[in-house]
Order: C-alpha cells, then structure tokens, then sequence
C-alpha cells in the first residue's frame, strides 16, 4: 500500500471529467480504480497538470471538494462516497435507510445487508436497492461472495448508496495450471502455489531451494552443500524405483530436462506444485512425479517500472565436528596400540607437548562470500509489454576454491498485433560455471570430506620448507589412503561451464471472442563443458587432465485451441485440445590424458599428455509425440468438474508398448455457495474437491530395450585391442509404468478468509513398476528390467493460512505439514532386492532393502546387543543358529519421515517487517556411514570425535558407547549407525526496515527496503555428524551445509 | 508420428552382429575384460592369504585366519564369482553365435570357438576349485535363470571336453600376445589332469610342451632380473611364458597386483601401494630359504606397525606405471617353470619314484633361482639319491612355494595335495576350519536361482 501511494504520477487534463482522470491515471500507473457509474457527477470538469506527483497527493487534488474518498486494496483504487459522521453521535432514533449498492459494472443483487450486532438483515432487489431500519452510529455489513465486505456506518441522511468491490483476493489469484490458468476458487485439483515473494525470501542459487518448506506435500531438500543447485524434490513421496522421482519442471510452458537451474528467483512471478492426477495428468507420461510451473514475470502497462535488488551473504560450516584435539589424539592410538599388542606410538613426554594440535576442519571450511544482484525492468502500453531483466549471482563454497556462478539474461514480451492475432516470446539465457571441491564420499581419508575430519590433529598440511606434508606415511600406522587435505584443495580442479538457453515463442489467433489458437514452438540448448585437471604436485601424481563437452538440445512445437463461454450466465465452459511434440538429443565428446611436463597445460593442450586417454562420445535421441484434451465445466459457481485425457507416444519403449493412455476427472464442490451456509457467519470458504487420474513416467533411457553391445578396450601384446559385449543388464520389452492417484480435499476459510486451510488425503498406487529384476550372476547378466512391482504412497497433507493481526501490527502465519506413508506392495516374485551397498573397507554390505509390506528406505543390518568380555560388539543371532551371518540381518530403520513441515511468519509493523521460516522433518532415520571410519575403523591413524575417546569399552567401562579401541573389532552394518534424523531448522530469519524515501525528498525512487537475515542459523536435532538436512537417508561424507549471515537491499523505480 | 518414435541408436545391435571374422575377434576379445582389470590381482590376492606364507592386512586378515570368510571377504569373493561368469557368458556368445556368422570362414570359427572355450574353462577351473560344484552355464542354458548346480565331477568333464576341443583347433603360435596357444591348451589340461590325479595324462601334456622346445627358463643373474626379466613392465614376453593376461601403461589397463603388494618407501611401484599381502620374516618357509636363492631377495623388511620382522614383497616392480592401474606388468598364469615342476610330480607320482627327467626338471628351477643356467648342471643340483618319493614330492611342493609365491597358486595346490592343515600348522601355526576350504556361493546367486536350494547347494558353514 504505502509505497503504491507513493509512486509518482505525471499526466495533464484540462476539462475532463472524473472518470477520464481516472483512465489516464490507470494508463499512467497500473492501477485500476473502481467507482460506482452513479458516485461521479459526469457533468462537472476538472483540470489539472501534475509533475513527478505522488498518487496520493494526486488523489487528493481529484477529489477535492468532492463527496467521496478513496481507499486503497490489493492495489486497486477504490472510490467511495464520503459519509460525513454525525456531529452528535448520541441520537439513536431508528429511521429508514435505502440506497443502491453497485460495483463497477453497475447495481447487484442478493447483497446481504445486517447491521452488525443485530438481527435486522436485508438484501437487495433485482435493481440494487435496499431498505433497512437503522440509527445513526449504527454499522451496516454489506457482504456478498466475491466481493469484499463493506461496512459503513449509518448516518443523518436516508440514502447510503455503496459501492462494492470484487473481492480483489480471489480476482487476482489466477493459477497456472497446465496449459492454461484457472481462478484459484475454480480449482478441482491439488495445486500449491508459492508467490514471488517467498521465493525471494532469501538468497538462493535456485528456485527449488526456495520452495523448500513452502508448500505441503512437498519435500525438498539439499543434497549437497557445495555451491550450487543440487537439489532433490519429492512430490507426495516417490513412485519409482529405478527411475528419477523429481518432478517434471515446465518454465513459462515449456516442459524442460531436469532441473531449472537457469532462471534467476528475481525473475520468476510464481511457481506452481501440481500435485494431484487431475492437475498433473495433462502432462501425461512425465506426470507421474508431480509438475513444477514456474511462470517468469511479465510487464504491465503503465509505467515503466525498475527494480533493483542486491544482497551480500557470507557463510560458514553450519556445524563442527568435536573431534580430539592432538593430545587427546595420541592417547587414543597408545590405547589402540596397547589393545593390539603393538608398542605405544607416543612416549608420554611426546603426548605431553602435543596439546590442541591442528584443526583441519578449521583449515579445510572457511568463510565464503555469496552475492546476489539483479535488474528488472518491465512495462509497456496496450499493445505491448515487456519485462527484462538481468542478475549475476555469485557464491563460493566454504572450502576454498569452489563456486557457482551464474549470469542470466530473462526477457518476456507479448505483443497484441492486431484483433485477431497476439505473439509471446520469452526466453532465458544463462552462463552458469563452477569449480567444484567435492571430492565426497571415500573413507580413511581417500577424499576432501573423509580427509577433512580424518586427518591427524599431530600433524600439519606442510612440511618446514613448504611442501605438502604426506600424512599416510608420517608414521607407519596411518591409513594408506589418507590424503592430506590440501591436495585437493591446491591441486585438483574440476569446473564446469555451461550456457543455458530456453526460448518460447508463440503466436495466438483469436478465431472467436471464445475460442483461440496458440501455436508454439520452443528450443531449450544446453552446451557444457567440464575441465578436469589434477596436477603434478598432487600426491603422486604425473598430472591428469580431461575434458568432457556435452550438448543437449530439445525441441518443442505445442498447438493448442482453447475455448472459453459461459451460458445462460450459470454454465461455465472451459476446455483445451491439442497436439504436440518433442524431442530431445544428447551428444557428448570426451578426451584425456595422463602425464604432463608441465602444469601449465592444464587442459589447454590434451596432446601434451604422455598417456592419451581414449576418447569417447556419445549420442541419444528420444521423441514425445502427444494429443491432449482437457473440459472443465462449472455450474452456478458450485459444482466444477475437470476431466481430461492425454495420449503420449515415447520412442523409448518397446514396439507396441509405445502409445499409453492417460485420463483424469475430477470435481469439486463450492459447498458455500449452497443457500443454506451463506448464514454461517463465520465461515467465509468451504470447497469439497475429490480427483482421480493416471499419470506416467518416462523412467528409462532411450534404447534401454534395445540388444545393443558395449565398446571396449582390452590388451595384447602392448597394445589395444577392441571388444564388444552386452553390459551387465539383460534387455527386455518395456511399457510404461503408471501411476493411479486418488485424492480428496477440502478448503476452508474462517472470518472473511483471515483463517483458512487447505487439506488433502491422497492415494497413489503405481504399478507396471520398472523394476530392476536381479539375475543369477551365473548368467553373467546381473539384472533385468521388468513392469512389476507396485508401490503405494498415501498420504495426508495440510496448510494453514492465518492474518493473526492486522492492523498497525500486521502478523501473518502460514504453515503446512505432511504426511506421506510408502509402501512396496509386489516385487517380482516377492523377492527381495538389497540396495544402498556402502564400501567403507570395515563394512562392505547393503544398508537397505526393498521388500513387499514395507516402505522404500527400509534399513537393513544387524542389531547389536552388547560387547562381549573383552570389548567386542556382540551381534544378536536372531535366527539362533549360532553364528552371525547375512540371516541375521532385521529392519534397523526407517528412512521416511512420520511427517515434514514448514512454518512461516511474518509480523510488520509500520515500516518494519520481521520475517522467521522454520522447516523440519520428523521421525526420518539416516544411516551415518559417515561415521563408520570416524568412530569405529581403528588403527589407521584417523580422527574421532572426542566421544570416542572418552566412551569406550574397557574393563571399568563396559556399558560403552563404542567398543574396546582395537583394529580387531568386528564392525557391521548395524543399528549403530542408525540415527534418528529429525530436524527443525530455523531457515531463514529476516529484518527489513523500508525506509522512508519522501522524507528524503526522493521523488525519483519508489521504494527502498534494507534488510538483514541469516539462514540455517539454528537447528534442532539429534543427529551427531554434519546434517541431517543434507544428508537424508545415507550419511557418506558429503560436502557439508553452510549458514549464513546476508545483507541486502531492494528498491524499486 | 510412428517413425518420430523409433529409435535409432548410433550403436551396434547384438542381432546384426557376430558375422565377420572381426566382429567375432573384438567379441573373443571381451572374454578378457571381465578378469583382466582388478578382478585377477585381487583374486590372485585373496587366495595367497590363506597360503602359507603371505598374511592379509585391513579386511584381507580374516582370510589368514581360516575360520571362514566375513563379510567383506565374502563380498570379495562374490565379486569373482560374478566377474568368471560374466567371462563365460562372453564365450558363450562366441561360441553360440560364431558358428551363425554369415560371412565368417570355418577356419576363424573354429580358432575363435577354441579361444572361447579354452578361457571359459580356464574360468570354470577356477570356479570348481573354490567353490566345488557350480552351475554349468554353457550356450545352450545361458539365459535360463534357474539352473541347478552341476556335481564337482561333471563341471571337470565339461571343462577337459572344451579344453580337448581348444588343443585341437587352437594354433601353435599366436601373433598377439596373450591368446592361448595349443601350448597354453595342453598345460592348462595337464594342471587339470593332476588336480584330477590323472597323473599319465599329466605328464603327457607337460612332456607334449617340454618336447617342442619353444619354452626355456629365463635366465637370472640378480634380485633385478627377476623383476625386469621375468616379471618387468617392459618386457612384451619371455621364453617362458605360456600362458599370461597382458597389461600395458595405458589408462586402467595396468596390473593392479603392483597396487596390491608394494610399500610407499620402497618406489618400487611409482603409485604407492597398499601392501594389503604381507609377509613375515618369522614364517619358517622363509627362515628355511637358502639366502642364496635370489627369489628370497624379493622380499624388503619394511616395518609399517606390524613390527620390524614383516615383509613386503617387491616382485612385481614398476617405476614408470601411469595409475594405480597403469603398471606395465604382464600377469603370469602359466610360466615353464610351473610345466617342468607339473612334470616332475606327475612322473613321480607314476613312477612312484624319483626319476633322472623328474630330477631334472625340478632342478632347472632350481639352478635359475640360484642365478645359474637352468640348463646346465651345478653343485646346488638337489640330488636324486638324497630323495624318496614322498620326500621329492615335498621337496617339489616347496618349490613351488618360493616359485610361484604371489601368483595365485598355493593355497589350490594345498587343497590338491592334501596339505592344507599340515603346512598352515608348519608356516603360521595356524588351524584351518572347514568351512575355509571352500567359499560361500554368493548371494547375487543363492537368492536368484530358483534352481538351488540354500539349505543344500550353499557350501558347509555358510
């Protein structure tokens, strides 16, 4: 509001009437000002000439003397007539009341008119008018669905003509759904929709980032902390097994490959989560996982509007290990050496001097800056509009060396070119590179994350003279693979740079004022290219480099009819067909080589190399050719049905499994537009929605069903010599896999839509399941695919909306949580498939299971019960046959949480605005393999939390968190490791002041807001290694998250 | 639309394949891969820690103390298991599929068929020792998933068939390195034939490689020619060798056995090493190795926290390797030496005696390892009039021992002879549980092959 009133206006009348004032104020600003025909004398004139004037000193001046007032909402001008109060407020005598009540389209009718506090009621007649009896004093409600609650207070005179305007909250709250948009009170299916605002809450390298939290049935979470988008996203749980289970991602309409890292959160107006078959079925075969529709901004006409907005973050490791310090350190190994019968390591006079030591988790993570700055420009007249906008963001990692980097150009026009015909175009580029220092997973130090808490506290990364030291060999019991850390750090690097481009155009022909035509086409490219190079002075290394460069290309061409009625004023008829294609192309070319003289080739010059590598390319191409239909048919306002079809031909299934069939329906019920709850005061929404549909997933690659055999390489004599063979998986015929989904929901609004809630119960069963079939190795093939198993997600999911206060203190709460339970319902042949093997050298085994009756995520390993005498763990032998074996492995754990949730509240007051996101997960387990070499792998000289140190078995301390310090312990995957991966986390926390710029005299500036926030400053978990955020499910040394601290500004112009 | 939705992959196709005398080449050729790259060091790893000499380090320990596989060495050994039987289903294509060629002639059908089968019983060899009966995948069942476990004796009939298919077809010379000759053929049989106690048809075999006078020992003056002359990267063969997998410094085509055996501090192996089979200077075979047998050089004391009595091996040496898996080093499978000591035992064995050709063979062995010419006479000549036949027959086992030490060879060859217990007792004191001798069928298999019944085809004591 404030800063609407504020914007400047320049524009000049002479003799015109109120209503022309107001058209050209419309022109000149954007906003519509809504007035009854009857409140504007038509016959008066006015003239004026305003320069660089604030709208509200401009108001003032228009309605000057004039019975009327303004009020301001959802940025909209609302003009109303003036009530003069009464001068003595203690008359009381009731008299007759009349008037008309209007919009801006003239009188309405079945207005509800109370007068608050009584009985007395009335509603208006076929013309509009009205006739109550009231005092002066007393207040009148006008209320009628879709419009806004007005409330007037009586006054002397018998007439109070009003004027009512549509409730701007459900005009403006248009959602994208597949092609096309709806109101979001016509909605049949399951839509969040997550505004401009949230996604732009704090400084994220990606929109996916930003949605984390927001909206319910939705998990979204990091999955590395290296700078960067690396993102996982769950849509009410996941479907497939051997497929991806992200969602399918449509930017501005166009359906593209993976994730959308390319747009910039400034530019984007709103994303929309489809969750449900009936919203998600119109993308047919990519449905499956639900669909992601981020609309970029578009232009207004009006004036041009500019808005800036930068922030500067910096970030730290958001948790330290506490691991032993130096002394603490060589005390722990003279143990492990006395238990193995070896000589101390250390005389005491050696541990004595020893003391903190080195700390190479302070040496490896550092402080890292993030900034983030972006431009938009947008506006235009009747014919065109326009929105472009430019941003770099920048962000290194918290290990030195490592970044992301991205510059994008957004831009979006449409263009009206005549009656008949529109054309859009929007488009992205993108420069996206990054170093990357994520040399992850390993044990015993063999990478950057296992070295960074491995590595010994006695000993520093360089040597006197400055070279690097060789940890693994400074003394004899260190494990062979440690590497010191900075080996990576210096001298390995791995960049990729890659250039973005997704453009859409299209033209739209107006066949009838019902029915159009939109014929698309679109190109999304990506070009990349990876530089890998380790030089010489990386331990025992004679410099290895190679390039890899990788070109996508997809093509898309949509042509959509859309016709639009309503009939007979109560039938409302919306429907889409249409027919399009696509496909997508990948190539590749990579080259090596090993042995360099110098350096200085880096991988500049792959024939320098001693050794070339061999080098290799790649093709795929795959093609979508679909017909698609969609009918939404509204009654009265009450009763909506959705039902559509989408046909999807792939070519990457079999011959004759090509074609699948993918219909939805659904319908919903505006129950509060039913007569007989229009009384119940308090209620002020109540929609009943229940869908059903069948979605698919394009789960495999392209020729996956095809015999195709595998170049290789072997040797004779001293040279190559070619082979071709299959690979490992024997190929079958494969259709789609489908997923059927069963929903029912529910939205409620309480006192005039201040509380409302959303909820959902759904059910999905996919089936045709692309299931990895294991072979008898002694096939020499070790699996299959085939569609048969089935899995159940069902799930409950719930949002809530509230405007605690408002007024001078303004607090708003949304929240939401979900539910998601998962099920395997049938593997082929029942069998049980092992999965998630982790090598940690001490523990090579499966962590989990897939079996029928229980969840996806199941862990699976043996259940301790104890040490024994001399401080071995024990194992329970549960299938009582005397020794441990593989049989004895149970269900340990269960990766699914009971339930995630995202809290949000944002209290203002005057020009201040206090902002705090909480996200969290509940009742999820993650297995530590993480803290399999750092807690258990002894006698190879690594590091150990101090806990290690001073909770272990000995003969006065046989109730031990760990076992006797021994290299002989026998460690196996078991419920140790098992750890309860609860969360909540303070995400965001933010403080913004808008500062106030008229007081400055800074008429050339609209608005200008600083704030402050921190991310992930708080969490609250059980879990004891990095993160239990980043690390869901398998904690195997991961680049760790980092929080931070941001400061930032945004103005507009 | 239905020609937009086929797909045409830039990639040959399994059914337009196998027609030419080059296509069924590069298919042979992919029999190798599986076992070349990893797979043979570590299994040539594995099985000489439950040798009696060499000690396993980290998760190979457990193999050294004979109470059965843990996980992670069962993990290990299923990996073999996989790796042999993706090579035999790659022969089994040749095999299948060769005879099928539309423009192929009978000549190259049947050299390449003989290749196929020669490795798929070199793999099935393997497989029957370690793990006693198995499933006997051959062309005709290979994509039947359940397949019930041939007897230990039908698996060596299969293999003697395919072997006396590849004496006969395979040539005598190959012109790329590391293709099995008949020579390759007919040692590989004669080891069969004395795992089987076959011993006339043994001897015939070793006699048949003898008689033609290709092979000879190399020739030895120091500690540095066994490692460049014999066992060198740079080397591309030697006179001796029959029968070995090939490694090149080229990117992941390195033998990886360097990786496995060396220390850091000696820069024998420019890529570290993991030292994961060790040896200890207290082990009675080596305290009773003449220190004038060169062999015994090839061991460093190097203390890594075991104590200053372990030893490191340093037969295998390349300074000049690439990677981790870039050493030069081809992999021996079978050297003369292993024929004239097959002789040797074999004739014994007939003779029930000790003959002057079985004295000789064992000497030549002997002299080399000296530093003498194998050929010719000496005075550490062992002596037939010092030996009875049992006694030879030992003094041959022990041979072997310092022959053949980390070439995969000894602890098969304790299990043929019958001195498992005896000589694990005498080098590492140690007693081997029955369940040690043969390896857990793995899972990937158990679990799949509705064929076998876990309660009856899993080997005792898994």
């Amino acid at each position: 509001g404030q800063e609407t009133m504020r914007q400047a206006v320049t524009m000049k009348g002479t003799n015109i009437t109120l209503a022309d004032a107001f058209s050209l104020l419309k022109k000149q600003t954007g906003l519509t000002v809504f007035y009854g025909n009857q409140l504007l004398n038509d016959q008066e004139r006015i003239s004026f000439d305003f320069h660089n004037q604030q709208l509200q000193e401009v108001l003032a001046v228009l309605l000057k003397d004039k019975p009327l007032k303004y009020e301001l909402r959802r940025n909209q001008v609302i003009v109303l007539s003036k009530i003069t109060v009464p001068a003595n407020p203690l008359i009381s005598q009731q008299q007759s009341i009349s008037g008309q009540v209007s919009d801006k389209n003239g009188p309405i009718t079945g207005v509800s008119i109370r007068v608050k506090g009584t009985n007395r009621g009335t509603a208006t007649d076929a013309n509009g008018r009205y006739t109550i009896q009231a005092a002066t004093g007393e207040i009148l409600v006008f209320s009628l669905l879709g419009y806004t609650v007005q409330e007037q207070t009586v006054g002397t005179g018998p007439t109070l003509n009003v004027v009512l305007t549509e409730n701007i909250q459900e005009i403006d709250e248009v959602v994208v759904i597949g092609y096309g948009t709806v109101r979001k009170s016509d909605l049949t299916g399951s839509v969040a929709q997550v505004k401009a605002k949230e996604i732009n809450a704090f400084p994220n390298a990606n929109v996916l980032q930003s949605l984390s939290g927001r909206a319910p049935g939705v998990q979204i979470r990091q999955a590395s902390g290296a700078p960067g988008p690396s993102m996982s996203v769950r849509i009410r749980g996941g479907n497939s097994i051997q497929g991806s289970n992200e969602p399918l991602y449509v930017i501005d309409g166009f359906p593209i490959q993976g994730s959308p890292t390319q747009v910039n959160n400034s530019e984007i107006e709103s994303v929309e989560i489809l969750k449900d078959a009936s919203a998600t079925a119109i993308y047919g075969s990519r449905g499956a996982n639900g669909v992601v529709l981020i609309t970029t901004k578009s232009g207004k006409a009006g004036k041009t509007k500019v808005d800036f907005e930068t922030s500067f973050s910096t970030q730290r490791l958001v948790r330290k290990l506490d691991l032993m310090n130096a002394r603490e350190y060589a005390l722990f190994y003279n143990e492990q050496a006395k238990n193995d019968g070896v000589n101390p390591y250390f005389t005491d006079e050696q541990i004595n001097t020893f003391g903190e030591g080195f700390d190479w988790q302070d040496f490896v993570f550092k402080t890292a800056p993030l900034s983030n700055t972006a431009l938009n420009i947008s506006g235009g007249n009747e014919k065109t509009v326009f929105s472009f906008g430019g941003s770099i963001f920048s962000q290194d990692g918290i290990i030195e060396g490592s970044d992301y980097k991205r510059y994008s150009v957004q831009t979006r026009i449409n263009h009206k070119i005549s009656d008949k015909f529109r054309a859009e175009l929007s488009g992205t580029l993108s420069k996206l590179g990054t170093y990357r220092k994520d040399s992850e997973g390993g044990n015993r130090g063999n990478s950057l994350m296992s070295a960074a808490i491995s590595s010994p506290p006695i000993l520093t990364p360089y040597n006197d003279d400055g070279t690097y030291r060789v940890l693994h060999t400074s003394y004899p019991f260190m494990a062979t693979d440690l590497r010191n850390p900075i080996n990576y750090i210096n001298e390995q690097s791995n960049v990729t740079k890659a250039n973005v481009a997704l453009l859409n155009a299209s033209i739209i022909y107006d066949i009838t004022p019902d029915l159009f035509l939109k014929v698309a086409g679109g190109i999304e490219n990506r070009d990349d290219r990876q530089d890998e190079y380790t030089t010489t002075k990386f331990y025992n290394s004679i410099g290895s480099a190679s390039i890899k460069t990788t070109q996508f290309t997809s093509l898309l061409n949509e042509n959509t009819l859309n016709y639009s009625k309503t009939f007979h004023e109560v039938h409302q008829l919306n429907a889409v067909l249409g027919f399009t294609y696509q496909d997508f192309k990948t190539t590749f070319v990579s080259a090596s080589g090993t042995g360099f003289l110098s350096d200085d080739f880096y991988t500049g010059n792959l024939s320098a190399a001693d050794v070339p590598g061999i080098p290799s390319s790649g093709y795929a191409k795959s093609a979508l050719v679909s017909f698609l239909g969609r009918v939404n048919y509204t009654y009265n306002d009450k009763y909506l049905f959705t039902a559509s079809l989408r046909r999807d031909g792939s070519s990457r299934y079999s011959d004759g499994d090509k074609w699948g069939y993918f219909p939805s329906a659904a319908f919903a019920w505006r129950a509060f537009n039913e007569p007989f709850l229009k009384d119940i005061s308090f209620m002020s929404d109540l929609k009943l929605r229940t869908s059903w549909g069948l979605t698919g997933s394009q789960a495999i690659d392209p020729y996956t069903t095809l015999n195709l055999l595998e170049p290789g390489k072997t040797i004779f004599n001293d040279d190559y010599a070619g082979t071709f063979s299959p690979s490992t998986e024997l190929p079958a015929p494969l259709k789609w896999e489908t997923t059927e989904q069963f929903d029912v929901g529910l939205d409620v609004g309480f006192l005039n839509n201040r509380l409302s809630f959303s909820a959902d119960y759904y059910v999905k069963n996919t089936r045709d399941l692309l299931s990895r079939v294991l072979l008898p190795s002694s096939m020499g093939y070790t699996s299959t695919t085939q569609n048969i198993g089935k899995i159940q997600n069902r799930g409950f999911e719930l949002g809530l909306d509230a405007k605690v206060l408002n007024g001078p203190f303004n607090w708003d709460i949304n929240t939401n949580i979900s539910f998601n339970r998962n099920k395997v319902v049938k593997l082929s042949e029942g069998d049980d498939l092992l999965r998630d093997n982790i090598n940690m050298l001490v523990v090579n085994d499966a962590t989990g299971i897939l079996r029928e009756g229980r969840p996806v995520g199941q862990f699976w390993g043996y259940v301790e019960d104890g040490y024994d005498d001399t401080g071995n763990i024990r194992y329970k032998d549960l299938n009582g046959d005397g020794t441990i074996s593989a049989a004895d492995k149970t269900y340990i754990g269960n990766a699914n949480p009971k339930f995630i949730f995202g809290f949000n509240s944002i209290m203002q007051y005057k020009d201040f605005e206090l902002n705090l996101f909480f996200q969290g997960s509940y009742g999820n387990d993650i297995f530590n393999a993480s803290s399999i070499s750092n807690t258990m792998d002894y006698g190879f000289g690594l590091n150990m939390p101090k806990e290690v140190l001073n909770d272990h078995w000995s003969p006065e301390n046989t109730d031990a968190k760990y076992p006797k310090i021994s290299k002989s312990v026998s460690v196996r995957a078991s419920d140790r490791f098992v750890e309860d991966g609860s969360y909540i986390r303070l995400k965001n926390i933010m403080l913004s002041y808008r500062l106030p710029i008229q007081r400055f005299g800074l008429s050339w500036l609209q608005n200008l807001q600083v704030y402050v926030s921190g991310q992930n400053l708080w969490t609250g978990t059980k879990y004891s290694w990095w993160d239990p955020e980043t690390n869901f499910q398998l904690d195997q040394n991961s680049y760790p998250l980092a929080k931070s601290f941001t400061f930032g500004l945004r103005a507009g112009f | 639309c239905q020609k937009e939705l086929e797909e045409n992959p830039q990639a040959v196709n399994a059914e337009d394949f196998y027609n030419t005398a080059e296509e069924v080449e590069t298919a042979v050729n992919a029999i190798y891969t599986p076992l070349r790259i990893t797979m043979f060091p570590n299994y040539i790893a594995t099985l000489e820690c439950q040798s009696d000499w060499l000690y396993g380090r980290g998760s190979w320990d457990p193999l050294s103390q004979y109470q059965g596989l843990n996980d992670a060495n069962v993990t290990r050994v299923s990996g073999f298991w996989d790796v042999f039987y993706r090579s035999i289903r790659n022969a089994n294509l040749v095999i299948q599929k060769a005879p099928l060629g539309t423009s192929i002639s009978v000549e190259d059908v049947n050299r390449f068929v003989a290749e196929a089968k020669f490795l798929r019983a070199f793999c099935y060899f393997q497989l029957v020792r370690n793990w006693g009966g198995v499933p006997l995948r051959n062309e005709n069942n290979m994509l039947e998933p359940n397949l019930p476990k041939s007897s230990v004796e039908d698996v060596y009939q299969f293999i003697l068939a395919d072997l006396l298919e590849a004496e006969s077809n395979l040539p005598t010379t190959q012109a790329d390195g590391g293709r099995p000759t008949v020579w390759a053929a007919k040692t590989l049989l004669g080891d069969v034939y004395l795992q089987l106690g076959q011993y006339e048809q043994a001897e015939a075999k070793a006699s048949e490689v003898m008689a033609t006078g290709n092979f000879s020992l190399v020739k030895i003056a120091n500690k540095e020619d066994f490692q460049q002359q014999l066992y060198g990267p740079d080397i591309q063969t030697t006179s001796e060798e029959i029968f070995s997998f090939k490694y090149a410094r080229l990117p992941d085509q390195g033998n990886y056995i360097l990786w496995i055996s060396n220390h850091p501090s000696t820069k024998l192996f420019s890529f570290d090493g993991a030292y994961a089979v060790h040896g200890y200077a207290t082990n009675p075979n080596y305290i009773n190795q003449d220190e004038a047998d060169i062999r015994k050089q090839l061991w460093d004391k190097i203390d890594f926290g075991l104590g200053p009595n372990t030893l490191v091996s340093s037969k295998y040496v390349d300074q000049k390797a690439i990677s981790q898996t870039g050493a030069g080093n081809d992999q021996p499978i079978y050297r003369y030496a292993e024929v004239l000591l097959l002789y040797a035992e074999a004739n014994c064995r007939i003779q029930h005696a000790v003959t002057t050709e079985a004295m000789e063979a064992l000497n030549q062995v002997h002299r080399r390892a000296y530093g003498l010419d194998p050929k010719i006479p000496s005075d550490i000549d062992l002596k037939l009039a010092d030996y009875t036949a049992e006694t030879f027959i030992d003094r041959i086992i022990q041979e072997r021992g310092y022959e053949f030490v980390y070439e995969g060879k000894r602890w098969l060859e304790l299990k043929r002879t019958g001195k498992v217990d005896e000589l694990i007792s005498y080098g590492k004191g140690k007693t081997v549980a029955e369940k040690h001798l043969l390896w857990p069928i793995p899972v990937s298999e158990m679990n799949y092959n509705k064929a076998l019944d876990p309660k009856v085809d899993q080997n005792p004591g898994y």
